[in-house]
């Protein structure tokens, strides 16, 4: 049985979901060790949510719509790593993706989101979310937009440990970007093919995060 | 392929918690130093804010570099180990794979409070480490991984006389705590402890082969005998009462 789509978009939204989040920044962290002055986070947000989140968002609907029709997912895969240039983000994706999956195959053993992930070596996180979210009886719209609140909310969540701030404050920016990613569903909501997923790139934000490995001092490992 | 059915290669994981400084990666070191030619091992590090520990350990020269690997927690040691595991239970399995079969996976805490202790899902069994220059008060304090750890290790004994700690005495409040569960005063100067060490991890390390080693949870908190030193022994928990750390 599916559980309400409201209770299942909250359960896979909770930043305690058990598939490794914790462990990374959104990207906050390589943009300030890059040189992002902390005034400037709520535009880094702003950025990413015109750009790498509607990669994500919309390789997430895809995956979403090619597990509900029992298609494989290879595509999707393909289509999100070519539009996601450098192989360090793309590995901190599938080292998210990889937790996601395995949470998946737990919480709906038997699914047709657990057989379409198992045969991917390591799903980046979109294709295991997007996949998880069919399981979970989210629809299109709410599969981009749990893929837009996650990546704010990591983001701000990443914020309070990296930058001297009121908490309040960084929740203040989570309720912000409320539009920008409603902008998110809209534009990614409806897509079903790999080909329409959207190959917007931010290079300045992909070169810092390519840098991350290399500096000596890290809290997050993306 | 999927991380949840590679079960054919895997290692007896140990767990090896205590808070920052008590000489987790020292023991660590050890272990690989005195078992490395009898046993396969493999090395998971959590460090806080670099990869320092894995440096460490890979400089001591005391186990291939490749099978030593750091894990960055976000700043959570604490959730790494407990409320969400998959960063380290992933390159636990990844190790795994990569040098199967191996017999033996020691998990690094980051190193938290005095109520950090392993989830089940991830280490079969735990070592918590004190060490007498954190005071001689500290296993008076408690804590779940001091009473129920499968092995308590006072680290430093050789320091007592110089931090004015009754070594001796610490180990026996140990035991008391601890409900007949070993407690091991460790010294790197002292080679019968560090042979009582070894014994115990060939002893846990065959049980778990044998099939006789049922993991046991020592729990999120341990229960509160003196309400003064509880609150000071639990001071960091985040969310009061029932331990949970939250994110």
């Amino acid at each position: 049985m599916l559980p309400h789509p409201e209770f299942a978009a909250m359960l896979l939204a909770d930043g305690r979901l058990p598939v490794g989040g914790h462990t990374q920044s959104a990207g906050l962290e390589p943009a300030l060790l890059g040189g992002l002055e902390p005034r400037d986070i709520p535009d880094l947000i702003t950025t990413r949510l015109r750009t790498v989140v509607l990669v994500d968002a919309g390789t997430a609907v895809v995956a979403r719509h090619r597990t509900m029709a029992g298609l494989p997912l290879d595509d999707v895969q393909l289509a999100w790593a070519a539009r996601t240039p450098s192989e360090v983000v793309r590995a901190a994706s599938i080292a998210v993706g990889r937790g996601q999956r395995r949470l998946a195959q737990r919480l709906w053993p038997g699914s047709a989101a657990a057989s379409a992930l198992a045969p991917l070596r390591a799903p980046a996180r979109p294709v295991a979310v997007g996949s998880m979210a069919a399981a979970a009886g989210l629809d299109g719209a709410r599969t981009a937009r749990l893929v837009a609140y996650d990546d704010v909310q990591s983001l701000c969540a990443a914020a309070l440990k990296l930058c001297p701030l009121d908490p309040a404050e960084t929740t203040e920016w989570l309720l912000h970007a409320g539009p920008g990613v409603e902008a998110v569903v809209v534009a990614v909501a409806h897509l079903t093919e790999p080909d329409g997923i959207p190959a917007l790139s931010a290079p300045l934000l992909e070169q810092w995060q390519h840098a991350h490995p290399t500096h000596p001092r890290r809290l997050f490992s993306a | 392929m999927p991380d949840t059915t590679r079960e054919t290669s895997r290692a007896f994981r140990l767990g090896v918690a205590g808070p920052v400084g008590t000489g987790k990666s020292s023991l660590i070191a050890m272990v690989c130093r005195e078992l490395g030619d009898e046993l396969q091992l493999g090395v998971i590090t959590n460090d806080i804010y670099t990869d320092e520990d894995a440096r460490m350990l890979r400089a001591a020269g005391v186990l291939d570099p490749d099978r030593i690997r750091a894990v960055e927690t976000g700043a959570c040691p604490h959730t790494a180990i407990r409320d969400d595991v998959s960063a380290n239970l992933l390159a636990v399995e990844d190790l795994e794979a990569d040098f199967a079969p191996l017999d033996l996976v020691m998990v690094e805490s980051g190193g938290d409070n005095l109520t950090a202790t392993f989830s089940p899902a991830l280490v079969d069994a735990q070592v918590f480490v004190l060490d007498v220059a954190g005071g001689g008060d500290v296993v008076r304090k408690g804590g779940p991984g001091i009473s129920r750890a499968d092995l308590l290790v006072v680290n430093k004994t050789d320091l007592a006389p110089y931090v004015g700690v009754d070594a001796d005495l610490m180990l026996r409040e140990g035991q008391d705590a601890r409900d007949g569960r070993p407690v091991i005063g460790l010294s790197r100067t002292d080679p019968d402890s560090v042979a009582e060490l070894r014994a115990w991890v060939l002893a846990m390390v065959a049980s778990h082969r044998d099939g006789h080693h049922v993991p046991v949870d020592p729990g999120p908190m341990a229960p509160h005998s003196h309400a003064g030193d509880g609150a000071r022994a639990h001071s960091h928990v985040h969310d009061g009462g029932d331990g949970v750390h939250a994110h």
